[in-house]
């Protein structure tokens, strides 16, 4: 199982914690995949997808340092952190094809949070609702990716 | 959600730097700095002495000339090196921030940055302290420059509420044009500015060239009264503005001394009102109200009052409060038990006058801190221009809702006060906008912004009762603040 801690996404950090919880989650996950024997054939995809997601959470990081702004800290009261929970209590002995299906399911609920949130940081902040959307549309694309394993 | 590590839960007792050394006070005068979130005490702050305030300054008075004759190229290096050791300590300076002052760690976060970007203009100094110059501007064949130079020894007063950003209005223009300069961090919230004073210790800085000095007014008034000390930067409340203006000038300094503010935030009949509530929110109950600008006075212009007060309400009820390490809070507790004392005074006040409270935080407790100092989000309603809380500064999350009939209503009230910080106007009319800009007498104006806080290029300071002096904070203020004109006239044969 990988650790994460999902906050209420009450506050802008509190949105970009969300991320960069969904990004070490699915970091882990594909970490943890790859070391499954019966998915050997995936392992090099899953170890590449887990530098993704790490790369993912650095850039977040650095964006909240560099661009937070106390002026535009609006408090943010519509979205709901049930919505975009993933499972990261990873299947034991999962072959390629149930791990990319258990992986699937983590970048499409990734993908349907960056895309609210994307809509959400549209007032805060243009370059990281960009970047949330540029996210999304990433995760959709490994779910392609997946899909052929 | 777990909370944010603290970076230490305790700092013991801390020490004053000069000279570039760190020094423990020989005072037995201590204050516990407590964390108004918890209730913990995380740390010990000396009221140093007379006399270690003014060795403080004979040793920033000895480093000062070696200094200016630093080339401003090779001053700017050490700003860039600044800079990126502060990028680096980021996250720790907001969660010790965060720990000290109460204000949510997105808040803390917004204020380091600030701070940062205070030293990334201090860097451009080559270009920003540049004179000027005309040839043959006195007579044929004589020349005239004007240069700018560097005064000697600046000192900063600092206040509880940005224990990080407001130092940096002040102490890297000062050094950046060849100053040498005394901080004393207000003894609420010694911390922040001890950890980046470490780190200015890191980035390479002279020995006396930044010292910081903690303690009360003995520390002020020696640095106001001491002979080589050539200007005070002050922010704080009214009163204390006043004195430290009225004392420092009476001691020949230079003087920047801002006082405090009562903000009013006006809504007008075409407002956007989702997104006017949504910025009005973190106007009013910012950093628990505690901003020099935070809203104070909601204006209801006309038919919006209703629909603005429904709305305003059910925003209200939404505030999540808590320690400022949880990332999903929006407001933090106030400074001290003091000052929620006060708070709590303003809103009974306003009950024995005739309001109504709609919203009531003065019983608030948050589950697990029942012991740091909350003042839950307090909305007031039939506020009228009379009651004491439509006029004095609150420093709370509380908003004193007003219904006037037309937009010069308004900004009559507003004139009426003796503050002039900060006024904002919510509107969709360019006409309304222009109107409020134009006439309205304060130092920041937001036009659909609750939150008008200048940046590091854009000089900071209030109007009237606001603000005593006359060069603001930052931008090409500061510079021209700590610096002088020096006219050369030169004919050669």
């Amino acid at each position: 199982m990988v650790e994460c801690d999902f906050p209420e996404c009450t506050t802008f950090g509190a949105v970009i914690r969300f991320s960069l919880e969904l990004e070490k989650g699915a970091a882990g996950i594909y970490e943890e995949l790859a070391k499954e024997p019966k998915a050997a054939s995936a392992a090099a995809l899953f170890k590449e997808l887990s530098e993704l997601h790490k790369k993912r959470g650095t850039m977040l990081e650095n964006m909240r340092q560099q661009k937070l702004n106390e002026m535009i800290l609006e408090p943010i009261q519509d979205m709901n952190r049930e919505l975009y929970l993933i499972d990261t209590n990873v299947p034991k002995g999962a072959d390629a094809k149930a791990a990319a299906k258990f992986v699937t399911k983590v970048e499409e609920t990734s993908a349907r949070f960056y895309v609210d949130a994307a809509k959400i940081a549209k007032t805060i902040m243009a370059e990281g609702s960009r970047f949330m959307d540029k996210m999304g549309k990433e995760n959709l694309a490994i779910r392609t990716k997946l899909a052929a394993l | 959600m777990a909370l944010l590590t603290e970076v230490q839960k305790n700092y013991g007792k801390l020490k004053n730097f000069v000279n570039g050394e760190w020094i423990e006070s020989t005072t037995d005068k201590w204050l516990d700095i407590e964390n108004p979130s918890t209730g913990a005490i995380i740390g010990q702050v000396p009221m140093s002495t007379v006399d270690e305030t003014k060795a403080a300054i004979e040793a920033a008075h000895e480093a000062w000339w070696a200094w200016r004759e630093t080339p401003p190229i090779a001053r700017a290096r050490l700003f860039f090196k600044l800079k990126e050791l502060m990028e680096q300590h980021f996250e720790n300076v907001a969660r010790i921030m965060v720990q000290e002052q109460g204000k949510t760690i997105d808040e803390a976060r917004g204020e380091t940055r600030r701070a940062i970007e205070n030293v990334e203009v201090a860097a451009g100094i080559p270009s920003l302290m540049m004179g000027y110059n005309l040839e043959d501007g006195a007579a044929e064949g004589i020349d005239e420059d004007a240069v700018i130079s560097p005064l000697g020894v600046f000192g900063a007063i600092c206040p509880f509420n940005f224990p990080a950003m407001i130092p940096f209005w002040f102490w890297p223009y000062a050094v950046a044009t060849g100053n040498a300069y005394i901080v004393k961090p207000s003894s609420q919230v010694p911390l922040t500015m001890n950890y980046l004073t470490k780190i200015v210790e890191q980035a390479g800085f002279p020995p006396g060239i930044l010292n910081l000095v903690n303690g009360s007014h003995e520390v002020s008034d020696t640095m106001m009264e001491h002979p080589k000390v050539k200007g005070i930067s002050f922010v704080g409340s009214t009163p204390v503005a006043k004195y430290i203006y009225k004392h420092s000038a009476e001691n020949g300094k230079r003087v920047q001394a801002q006082g405090g503010a009562k903000n009013s935030l006006v809504v007008m009949p075409d407002a956007n009102l989702d997104r006017t509530v949504a910025n009005m929110l973190a106007s009013y109950y910012g950093c628990a109200g505690q901003r020099c600008l935070a809203g104070s006075n909601m204006i209801a212009v006309g038919n919006v009052a209703d629909p603005l007060l429904k709305k305003w309400l059910e925003g209200t009820k939404k505030i999540k409060m808590g320690y400022g390490l949880d990332e999903s809070v929006n407001m933090g507790p106030v400074v001290s038990a003091k000052a929620k004392k006060k708070v709590i005074e303003y809103i009974d006040g306003a009950e024995k006058q005739g309001a109504k409270v709609l919203i009531d935080g003065r019983k608030a407790v948050v589950p697990g801190y029942e012991k740091g100092h909350f003042v839950g989000p307090t909305v007031i309603d039939g506020v009228t221009p009379d009651m004491t809380i439509a006029k004095d500064e609150v420093f709370g999350p509380v908003v004193s809702f007003m219904r006037m009939e037309s937009l010069d209503e308004a900004i009559d009230f507003i004139h009426s006060s003796p503050f002039g910080n900060a006024a904002s106007i919510y509107t969709q009319s360019g006409r309304s906008a222009r109107d409020f800009r134009y006439r309205v007498q304060c130092g920041n104006i937001g036009i659909n912004v609750g939150i008008v806080a200048a940046m590091a290029y854009f000089p900071f300071a209030g109007y009237k009762n606001s603000f005593f002096g006359d060069l603001h904070g930052q931008g090409q203020d500061a510079i021209k603040f700590f610096t002088d004109r020096k006219v050369v006239i030169t004919r050669w044969y």
